[in-house]
């Protein structure tokens, strides 16, 4: 006589099986003994196992009311909606600042006019129009000069206020400014100047950091933290956040800086509970995807999947201070330590 | 549609926590992981609700598992500092809660494969063998097996640590 096997009688007892199964086994179980025996026993076992896992329950649990979540996700769909709108805006910024930026090489450190060609112009006032022609967030932007723009003159120091580039950024391609020669043509730029969107793609830092998070100037910043914010010397400035902590202590802060590679590194200085819980959520948090023409080389080489970087800590006291960045641990380990050093000597 | 989500969450919220936090062993995470489960299934209305909530919750709790692992390697605490290193043990203070008892069935639950956990876990916060079965992408007949062996080994282990804890007890 066949016994019921140990998993069906699990499967019978946990209501898995189909009617007719069941009819089968209880059938077999009214005349076996054996079975009846085997059954009392995964009986017990499994009140056992249930037992055992009720003791592994959360000390507390405070359930929101459902109308609450109901808001989150409300709140979240428009936040989505906000932030695509913003990584547009900022993939705009970023196009502006690198062509900005490529356009004062070509020109020379003075704004002055190297490409001083073309016919000449009669204005008083040279006044370059830098058009930048982008498809899309991630676009190359292709820079060109209309020859009738680009009559560019060396500003004279007596001349009344010279007056700064303008620069026009356009979603859509459009027909470009048609170049005559002998003016100033300028190709796509070799190499392309590289677009870091995720790391200056600011409302993230909203997801990212919890709690009362206020985006400072530095002025400001500076005033609030007396002098100490934490930062690497001779990186230009992305963004400061500050959230003030308990009993009146010096706030926590973030300062995001760009290097020349493009990568953004923050630097976080706050009383170590914080900056510690700040890590972990922050590694918790989904790292999300990284729109970036320098990713592949920017990864790091240990861990070369992984987007978030590294992480350097140092204890100071009772505070913390933090560089996170997708760099290798050994330049954060520099930074950090020639951070120690400036901010204790301060 | 949302009607049917406001029920599941007020029969199946504390389950979705006490799952989440046999995973995470964090009471204010396992809240905070809940939550998004619920938020993101009213952003979703998946079709079967009831799953999809638990298929989210272990994703959430893997990905965070996966996210502590990184922690680990990557928040290099620097040796040598003048000042002593900060203990970024999460769990520790929510062992103190514990009680021994409680410890040690973490620890034997701990001996189980993962897939045998998650079964184990999945029966336990009340989802039908249909409803595992979907989610695991174990045949209907083999979450029998599985949580026939998970059982039996969990309380195995269980009553091995104990028979360890009483013999060194009375030594």
């Amino acid at each position: 006589m066949r016994h019921i096997p140990e998993d069906e009688l699990h499967a019978y007892l946990d209501q898995g099986l189909s009617r007719s199964q069941c009819v089968e086994i209880e059938s077999h179980l009214a005349a076996c003994a054996t079975c009846q025996a085997n059954r009392d026993g995964i009986a017990a076992l499994r009140d056992r196992t249930t037992a055992l896992l009720a003791k592994l329950a959360p000390p507390r649990s405070f359930p929101v009311s459902f109308e609450t979540l109901r808001r989150r996700a409300a709140m979240d769909a428009s936040v989505r909606r906000r932030r695509i709108h913003a990584a547009l805006w900022a993939a705009s910024l970023v196009a502006a600042v690198a062509a900005g930026w490529s356009a004062g090489l070509f020109m020379g450190p003075a704004g002055a006019a190297r490409i001083a060609t073309g016919p000449a112009a009669a204005r008083p006032i040279a006044r370059p129009a830098v058009v930048i022609e982008s498809t899309g967030p991630t676009a190359t932007p292709t820079l060109s000069l209309s020859s009738e723009q680009a009559t560019l003159r060396p500003v004279r120091a007596d001349s009344s206020k010279p007056r700064p580039a303008r620069v026009r950024v356009r979603p859509t391609r459009q027909a470009a400014a048609p170049a005559q020669p002998p003016a100033a043509a300028l190709q796509p730029m070799t190499p392309p100047p590289e677009l870091e969107l995720s790391s200056i793609e600011i409302p993230r830092a909203e997801g990212e950091l919890e709690g009362m998070w206020r985006t400072m100037s530095w002025d400001g910043a500076q005033a609030e933290a007396g002098a100490k914010l934490p930062h690497i010397d001779g990186l230009p400035i992305v963004q400061v956040q500050v959230q003030a902590t308990q009993q009146g202590k010096q706030p926590l802060m973030v300062v995001a800086q760009q290097l020349s590679s493009g990568e953004v590194i923050r630097t976080i200085e706050g009383p170590t509970t914080d900056v510690s819980h700040l890590l972990s959520r922050r590694a918790m948090s989904d790292p999300g995807p990284t729109v970036s023409a320098s990713d592949s080389s920017a990864a790091s080489p240990a861990t070369p999947q992984d987007p978030t970087g590294h992480t350097m800590a140092m204890q100071r006291g009772d505070r913390m201070i933090a560089i996170t960045g997708a760099l290798p641990s050994d330049s954060l380990l520099a930074m950090i330590r020639r951070l120690n050093a400036e901010m204790r000597s301060k | 549609m949302t009607d049917e989500l406001e029920q599941l969450y007020q029969t199946t919220y504390t389950a979705v926590v006490r799952f989440l936090y046999r995973k995470v062993w964090d009471a204010e995470r396992a809240e905070d992981l809940a939550q998004e489960v619920f938020v993101r299934a009213l952003a979703h209305r998946p079709d079967k609700p009831r799953a999809w909530v638990f298929a989210v919750a272990a994703n959430l709790a893997r990905d965070e598992a996966r996210a502590a692992m990184r922690r680990k390697r990557h928040l290099t605490l620097l040796k040598g500092d003048p000042i002593a290193q900060p203990t970024v043990s999460p769990s520790a203070d929510i062992l103190v809660e514990h009680d021994e008892r409680v410890a040690s069935v973490q620890e034997a639950l701990s001996t189980l494969t993962p897939r045998d956990q998650e079964i184990l876990l999945l029966w336990d916060a009340g989802l039908s063998y249909p409803e595992i079965a979907t989610q695991t992408g174990l045949a209907m007949g083999a979450v029998g097996t599985t949580l026939a062996r998970a059982r039996r080994r969990l309380v195995e282990a269980h009553d091995r640590q104990h028979a360890k804890g009483s013999h060194a007890a009375h030594s």
